[in-house]
């Protein structure tokens, strides 16, 4: 085989489950091979019944398609709900409510996107997903190492902080959690806010009085 | 239409063997390329060989359903459900057969670093049903409205010329024509060979007439 293609199953792709037992499992394609052009990436779900495509809705301006490989799918869009047996194409504009669960164990999705009328450029979320993945899996070093290679790469950004933040607060220490968290709110104060509030990876720092000086 | 399966997508047949299922189109994506391909019968082309040197594309080519035997680079590949093959290189010659009369190839690819732009062959291979028919007036509203997007694409510019030849414009088709020239000189020659030309090959103004 030369250098200048590649033969690969997905059942191959490495699995990174979420935080829940109802969390998607994340196949990361584009990853994998080094493919460029925009983004894809596999998702299955940990059972049958369980999220395969968590609840979203692209508001940064991504459009995306996803195909159903193999399995079923319960797909929600938009108002709409329907069944997505095997062969299923899904179109999701930019901003429109999407949600998945598997209605058959070993259901895999595959999921494009890109924005439109823009270069491709990889988003730090998949590595913040599999920094967290291998950190619930006891690999606490190696993901910590793999958020600052992300901050290196995309400075600047509140996601990027408050995912450190987020990691800080479940495996490193409250200091280090509190720098991120300040960070990012220096970035997009009510952005940070908003999604701090609710977010149970913070439980064990709201009594802590840098907390309302943050957002009090 | 915000979801369709793969089956109930447009069918558009080429000569090759492979039938398109425009998956792109389908949606109007704009974003990134992509569409599904189903054999014509057993044993049957499903992607066509080619490479994507011109365009400069990585492509992934994943089987949905069945099996087909994919060539690349001079290596043979038999693929099943979930396998896939992506081909980094945009010079390798690639293509399949299928191996199942119900097999699916997904293709998806576009130009790494690049702002995602529709392909012009889309819109060629869209009317080719209106040209198979000789519905000239659809096979050029077709071409016109890729052309709207890429103006200064000469192949769809001399295949907007071939269907106006043929359908009587032919004021229209020696302007494409002449225009498509301008831009790759290469299209002289291929002009004065087609039989699309026919009825315009003695008019004036055709390119070395």
């Amino acid at each position: 085989m030369s250098g200048g293609y590649e033969i690969l199953s997905l059942d191959e792709l490495e699995r990174y489950p979420g935080s829940s037992d109802d969390s998607p499992v994340l196949m990361p394609l584009r990853r994998r091979l080094g493919f460029r052009p925009f983004g894809l990436n596999c998702w299955t779900a940990q059972h049958a019944g369980g999220t395969i495509i968590q609840r979203h809705y692209e508001r940064d301006g991504d459009e995306e398609l996803y195909v159903v490989v193999r399995g079923r799918a319960a797909f929600t869009l938009g108002d709409e709900i329907f069944d997505a047996p095997a062969g299923t194409l899904v179109h999701a504009p930019p901003g429109t409510l999407r949600e998945a669960t598997a209605a058959e164990q070993g259901t895999i999705i595959l999921a494009a996107g890109a924005k439109q009328g823009e270069a491709f450029d990889p988003a730090p979320w998949e590595d913040f997903a599999i920094a967290f993945s291998r950190a619930r899996a006891g690999d606490v070093d190696a993901a910590r190492d793999a958020i600052d290679g992300v901050l290196e790469r995309h400075p600047g950004t509140w996601q990027g902080a408050y995912n450190a933040a987020c990691f800080e607060a479940l495996y490193g220490d409250r200091d280090t959690a509190f720098e991120h968290l300040r960070r990012a709110t220096e970035v997009s104060r009510d952005e940070v806010a908003e999604f701090a509030a609710s977010d149970d990876d913070f439980a064990g720092m709201r009594d802590d009085p840098r907390w309302q000086e943050l957002f009090g | 239409m915000t979801h369709a399966h793969v089956d109930d997508l447009d069918r558009i047949e080429l000569d090759e063997g492979f039938v398109w299922r425009p998956v792109r189109r389908h949606f109007d994506i704009r974003a990134f390329g992509v569409n599904a391909y189903t054999p014509s019968a057993a044993g049957s082309q499903i992607v066509e060989e080619h490479t994507e040197g011109q365009l400069g594309h990585e492509e992934i080519y994943l089987v949905l359903r069945g099996r087909a035997r994919f060539t690349v680079d001079g290596d043979d590949h038999e693929l099943g459900p979930g396998q896939l093959v992506f081909v980094r290189d945009p010079s390798l010659r690639r293509g399949a057969v299928t191996l199942d009369e119900d097999t699916v190839v997904l293709a998806l690819g576009g130009k790494p670093g690049e702002a995602y732009e529709v392909s012009v062959w889309e819109a060629m291979f869209a009317a080719v049903p209106a040209m198979r028919e000789e519905r000239w007036d659809e096979a050029i509203r077709l071409h016109e409205e890729a052309l709207a997007e890429s103006p200064d694409e000469p192949a769809l510019l001399y295949n907007l010329a071939c269907m106006e030849a043929r359908g009587g414009r032919h004021q229209d088709a020696l302007l494409h024509l002449q225009r498509s020239i301008e831009l790759d000189p290469r299209y002289k020659d291929y002009a004065a060979k087609d039989s699309d030309f026919a009825a315009i090959m003695s008019e004036p103004g055709f390119p070395g007439a």
